[in-house]
């Protein structure tokens, strides 16, 4: 653990972090991207979870939605993951001590979990061979989770 | 009465000040502001990939527009309510904000882009609705769209580092 502390340190301590957290419009530059970014993901999040639920896109089959979507989400997740790294190693420790950034890690990895591990099937497959009921779970289930994480990561700024 | 000392008035109604003094109101007005961006703006976003011919290929784009309307509706009614209300608790200094006041000049040019492509294009809507052949001007609302929404965002986010 103190050697990931040490890197983390040394990581905030280079010349690219400092400029861009101690300039007046390096962090509202990176947080501007982490926005421009979270809007494209969570919309790509709701649409495929909108389809699931059978609540529009209905000319496009789930897969075909996904397929569509897939390179936006990835781009958009780049983004986010760029621009959070930027915001957290800015100061390590203050995020890491922050009780709603660790609950932003925590759904984080329950969401990733869900939607590429216990949901996986139901985002690969045509909706329709279930019973609508299940598939509207599974999508409040998931939209819940994707977006418990941007509130958790907005009450950072505030505890 | 001038505008600044409209908002300096606002500023001391009893809603601004509740707001302002609460502990979990501001942030809990902030936070949907911004969770409510991929509702509006997001699905807005959706749209024009589809314009562009960069998404949703080989389906109707009318009925992808009222599918994605209906949700980005209920986005821009959250967006302005929490908006008016995070305006009051901050008003004079927003006021004199130049990101604020060009996220306003952008949000109106976004107004009149989204007016023209119902009045030009959305009546012929049919006509290419299926395949490709998305006419060149509403390409172009697209783009814009696309270009000036990034633009809101970045000046509502750096106004806010301001106040």
């Amino acid at each position: 653990m103190t050697a990931v502390r040490s890197l983390l340190d040394w990581c905030s301590n280079t010349t690219t972090i400092v400029f861009i957290r101690d300039s007046s419009f390096g962090m509202p530059a990176v947080q501007s991207v982490h926005l421009v970014g979270l809007t494209v993901l969570l919309a790509a999040i709701l649409v495929l979870n909108l389809r699931l639920a059978g609540a529009g896109m209905m000319d496009w089959s789930l897969p075909a939605v996904e397929r569509q979507l897939r390179p936006w989400a990835w781009g958009a997740t780049i983004l986010v993951l760029a621009s959070g790294g930027v915001m957290f190693l800015g100061n390590p420790a203050k995020y890491l001590a922050n009780v709603s950034f660790q609950f932003k890690m925590v759904s984080l990895a329950l969401a990733m979990l869900c939607q590429f591990g216990l949901f996986r099937t139901f985002f690969r497959s045509d909706p329709g061979v279930r019973r609508r009921a299940m598939n509207i779970v599974v999508a409040g289930l998931s939209l819940t989770l994707w977006f418990s994480v941007g509130w958790a990561g907005r009450i950072i700024a505030f505890v | 009465m001038s505008v600044l000392s409209w908002c300096q008035w606002l500023e001391q109604t009893s809603l601004a000040v509740a707001i302002s003094e609460s502990v979990w109101l501001f942030p809990i007005i902030e936070g949907s502001h911004i969770l409510a961006l991929p509702l509006s703006v997001g699905m807005i976003l959706m749209f024009d990939l589809r314009l562009l011919g960069l998404a949703f290929q080989g389906g109707s784009a009318s009925r992808l527009m009222h599918d994605v309307l209906r949700w980005s509706k209920f986005g821009f009614a959250v967006m302005f309510v929490t908006g008016a209300l995070l305006f009051m608790t901050h008003a004079s200094q927003a006021y004199e904000n130049v990101f604020f006041r060009t996220k306003l000049v952008l949000l109106l040019m976004l107004g009149i882009n989204a007016a023209a492509f119902q009045i030009v294009f959305y009546p012929k809507m049919a006509r290419w609705d299926a395949g490709g052949g998305t006419p060149l001007g509403a390409r172009v609302c697209g783009v814009l769209s696309l270009i000036v929404w990034i633009g809101v965002i970045v000046c509502g986010r750096t106004m806010a580092y301001q106040l």
